[in-house]
Order: C-alpha cells, then structure tokens, then sequence
C-alpha cells in the first residue's frame, strides 16, 4: 500500500489517540470528573487501540514508509506506553497496611542477614562496655578529652536542665535526631553495595561508639541519667539501625553470592526489597527521634515510668517484627508499596 | 561505550528509541540541581529565621533533612522524571523499559547515591556509567532505571504536492526512501543547494538545475501514492 492510502486510512485512528493522551492521560481525577462528556475512545479501550497503532508503526517500518509517518507513530507509541506501562500510584491505605504487615513479614525473610547484623552490632557494644568497666582508662582510647568532657556534662546527675542535651529545644533536638539517625539508617543500607563491607564497618564502628558512651558514663558514676534518657528511644531506634544492616547485608550479598539469578538480577531483586525495608526503617527512625526529643529528655518523670515505658516500646516492636503480618492474607510482596 | 542510542522493544513487539545520557549532561544537571537547592535553602534561612527565631532554625533543619534525601524523589516522580537540573538540560529519568519512573525506583535509585558518591564527587557513579553500555551509575542498575535524552520535537513537513511523474527506472526501497526523504526536507534548503542534490540523480531525473528538482518532486510524489 502506498503510504498516501496508508496514512488516509488509519489518519482518524491515530487523532484520537492523540487526543485521548492530550485529554485523559493527564490527572486521573479530571479524567473522573469528565467521563461523561468524554466523546472519543473509552478508556477501556485503549489498550487494543495502542496495540493496533504498534502494529501500524511495525508496518509502516518495514514498508520503509518516510520519516514523516514513522517518526509521527513512533512518538504517538512512546505517549501511549509510557501511560499504559507506568506505575500505580500509592494509596494511603496501602502504606499503612505495608507497615503493619509488609514491613515485618520482609524482615522476617531476611532473618538470617538480621541476625548477622544484630550480632555485628551487639557484641562490640557489649564488649566494650565490660571492657571499660574492667577498665576505664579505655574510654581516653576511644574519644578525645573534649567529647568525654561533654558526654559528661550531658548526663551529668547533678544537673539541673533536660536529660541528654545543653540548650537547645526539643523541635530542634527532633530535627537534629531526625537528620543524623536516618542518615546514618540509609547509609548503613547503601554502603551494603560494597558487597557489605561498608554496612559491616558501620555496624561494628557504631556498636563500640555507642558502647563506648554507654561504658564511659556507667564507669564514671552518670550511668543513672543516661539509662534514663536511653530507655525510651532505644528500642526503634537500635531495632531500626539493625533492620537497615540486615538490608544492606542482603544488598551485598546479592553482589557476591547470585545464586541463580544473574548478578545485575539479583541486585535489582535486593535493592527493591531492601530499598522497601528502608521506607520501614525510616518510619521507625522518624517515631524514635519523636521520643527521643518529646519524652526522653524529660527529667522530671521517675526512672520506674521511663523504664517501664521503655520496656513496653521494646516489647511493641518484637511482638511488631514477629507477629505482624503472621495473619494476613499472604500479598505477593514483590509488587507491594 | 560507543554507541548510546539504545532500543526497547515493547511487549507490542515494537522498538522504543532511548538515547542514554553521558556522565556530563548529568553531572551537569546535578550542580544545577545543588544551586537550586542552596538556593532554596537561603531563601528559607532568612524567611524562618525573621519570622520564628528558633523554632525557626529547627523547621529549617527539618527542610534540609527532606531535601536531602527527598529532592530529587519528588521531581523525578511528580514532573515525569525532571528535576529542575534535569529539565535544563532536556534529560529525563526513565525505568529500564521505557515507562515513567515510579515511587520505589526513584526512592532506590536516589538513595545508593551514597555510594555512587564515594570515595570524592561522584567517583564510582562515573566509572560505572562509562563502563555500562546504557550510562548507568550503580543506583541507577540496582532501581532499574536510566537516564535518557528527552525526545526533541521535531517539525516534520510532507513532502511537497506535486504533478506524479513516474520514475524511468525501477527504484529499490532505500532509494525510494531517499527521493521521498528529499522531497520531505528540500523545502527547507536553499534553492541551490536543491538543485546541487537533484543534479547527484541525474540518472533519474535526466535534467539539471531546478527542472531536476521538480521532477524529484513529482517522482516522490508517485512513490507516495498521490495519482
């Protein structure tokens, strides 16, 4: 067929694809709101139309029709692919139901790299607690005199100010918080792509800082204020650097061990879900730094309160990790969020 | 490394075109994009500060820490994957098949920026986009996304109406092509740079000068279909 026909044949067609994407493709809502006045292609008929019009452009290819009607098809199928093949927007009512369920059950899939990390974490902390109880000139080793100077000042007993700060006010200390600890939750998850090297090094450098604190001023005789101050944020917040160094394990070694996948498969398939855990840990991390600025620093709540709050908060999240989701209807959690 | 227009084909069987972005463009947009953002963050220092004192500076805080690591998020999924660095200089962000990019991947492909920018500016992120065939940094293959040249709109002309003249010889199809191509493009061109083309077919049109260019017209016009 000569391309003169051709194009007078099928010109009507490809118009009103083209003004179906200038009209309707746009905002979903105005596209609602105008259904009734819409004249021209169904919605539900799009999909056949856009097949028709890449059959069109295959054909008008290999007649080796001109530039004129091939390159019109071809940026009228590129409109349409990317309106037919783009992704679902989010609703809120999902995202609610990602972190009450979602969230744990992918957690739960990756026990073995949450326990990795949770052991990375904890036992340098641990370590060098004892260590600096047996023998406190340790903590001179670690931080320069200056830092343990204001560690000091901090969680000093006999101060009079908020626990676990010096002037500031608690929405600057919330955005403080918010800044540092989600920084140091992604980063812990990206630096995973050095085939876990980098999450490793965090893990184990942040567990002996935290543990050298920790150490330090039980030593020194301000271990009260600081447990005190502690009790209530702990438990998102550490869970949550855990959780993003189980992710940023699973990251590496979907880099170093494949499996059956091809490596640049793996990676995708353990970005997506450790990108997804991220959301999770980010969710945590915003709830921790709330604590951490509105309740943690307040002096003047007895310590039998603040530990039993922090006990609560602790049991929330484990029963939260390992309960959440156990019951649900099983969603396919690769298309999720 | 060479070659970086890179072809899709669609679950329709037919080939999306992508032109792959280069290390520069991009790192060009990025600096636009962190001057936007410095910028923006002067804005508000001055316009919180002046208006709440401290509590100003904490919500000030707040912005820097959504725009760190959000930026670039939100542009990529709610502009059709422009930032404003981006959209300067006609590049757009695009999942691996060609679709716009979603929540998830940008959220991915944002965040590993903290790898791609070790060990100083942006080291691994270049190596590894001159090394993939499609200029991918490392968080761009981990999201599946790409970097691509937007499609530049381009003004097309039909070829000129003319008397059909049929050709004296039989034309194979890329010969064809170029007559029809020819008559699509020549209006545009100088009169003597029509004729200096139409005289390279003199075989065809057996006449010089604007006569040839004439005939050309009218042979693409048979080939076309217009009797």
């Amino acid at each position: 067929m000569r391309q003169e026909r051709f194009v007078e044949r099928h010109q009507a067609e490809w118009r009103d694809f083209e003004l179906w994407l200038e009209k309707r493709s746009v905002s979903a809502r105005d596209a609602r709101r105008h259904r009734r006045e819409w004249t021209g292609i169904a919605d539900d008929e799009l999909p056949a139309r856009h097949r028709r019009l890449c059959q069109q452009l295959a054909l008008a290819r290999r007649r080796g029709y001109s530039a004129v009607v091939t390159d019109r098809l071809q940026q009228l199928m590129q409109r349409g692919h990317s309106v037919l093949y783009r992704t679902k927007p989010v609703h809120w009512r999902r995202a609610v139901e990602f972190l009450l369920a979602g969230f744990p059950r992918l957690v739960r899939a990756e026990a073995r790299c949450m326990l990795a990390a949770a052991l990375l974490f904890v036992v340098p902390l641990v370590t060098i607690f004892i260590a600096i109880q047996v023998k406190p000139d340790l903590a001179a080793g670690l931080f320069d005199a200056q830092s343990l100077a204001s560690f000091e000042q901090m969680y000093d007993p006999a101060g009079k100010g908020d626990l676990g700060r010096t002037s500031e006010d608690d929405l600057q200390m919330f955005a403080h918080y918010i800044g540092n600890n989600v920084g140091i939750g992604f980063q812990t998850f990206a630096s995973g792509l050095l085939a876990g090297l980098g999450t490793v090094f965090v893990l184990i450098f942040n567990g002996i800082m935290i543990g050298g604190v920790a150490g330090h001023l039980q030593a020194v005789g301000h271990g009260d204020p600081f447990w005190r101050f502690v009790a209530g944020h702990s438990a998102p917040e550490l869970t949550a650097i855990v959780i993003s160094g189980g992710a940023g394990l699973r990251l590496g070694l979907s880099l170093i061990a494949p499996g059956q996948r091809r490596r640049i498969d793996s990676l995708i398939h353990g970005g997506r879900r450790g990108a997804k855990i991220c959301i999770g840990v980010f969710a945590m991390l915003v709830f921790a730094a709330f604590v951490e600025a509105f309740w943690s620093s307040i002096a003047s709540v007895p310590a039998s309160i603040k530990y039993t709050v922090g006990a609560v908060l602790w049991a929330l999240v484990f029963v939260w990790l390992l309960r959440g989701g156990r019951n649900a209807i099983h969603r396919d959690d690769e298309d999720a969020a | 490394m060479l070659d970086t227009y890179r072809h899709v084909v669609t679950p329709e069987g037919v080939a999306l075109h992508l032109r792959a972005a280069g290390p520069l463009p991009r790192a060009l947009a990025y600096v636009l994009d962190l001057i936007a953002r410095i910028a923006i963050y002067m804005a508000l220092y001055q316009v919180l500060t002046a208006l709440f004192g401290g509590a100003g500076y904490a919500i000030l805080m707040l912005v820097t820490f959504v725009m760190s690591w959000f930026y670039m998020v939100l542009f990529e999924v709610l502009m059709q994957g422009r930032t404003p660095g981006k959209w300067a200089l006609g590049l757009r962000v695009v999942a691996a098949d060609g679709a716009p990019v979603g929540w998830m991947a940008s959220f991915t492909r944002n965040l590993l920026r903290v790898v791609d920018a070790l060990p100083v500016g942006y080291a691994v992120g270049l190596v590894t986009s001159l090394i993939d065939p499609w200029g991918r940094r490392l968080g761009d293959m981990v999201a599946g996304t790409l970097v691509v040249h937007a499609a530049r709109q381009q003004t097309l002309y039909e070829a000129q109406v003319a008397p059909a003249l049929a050709p004296a010889i039989v034309l194979l199809q890329h010969e064809q092509a170029a007559v029809v191509a020819f008559a699509e493009r020549a209006p545009r061109l100088t009169a003597a740079r029509q004729a200096e083309l139409a005289e390279l077919v003199e075989p065809l049109t057996l006449s010089r000068g604007q006569a040839a260019v004439m005939r050309l017209y009218g042979i693409a016009n048979w080939l076309l279909g217009r009797r």
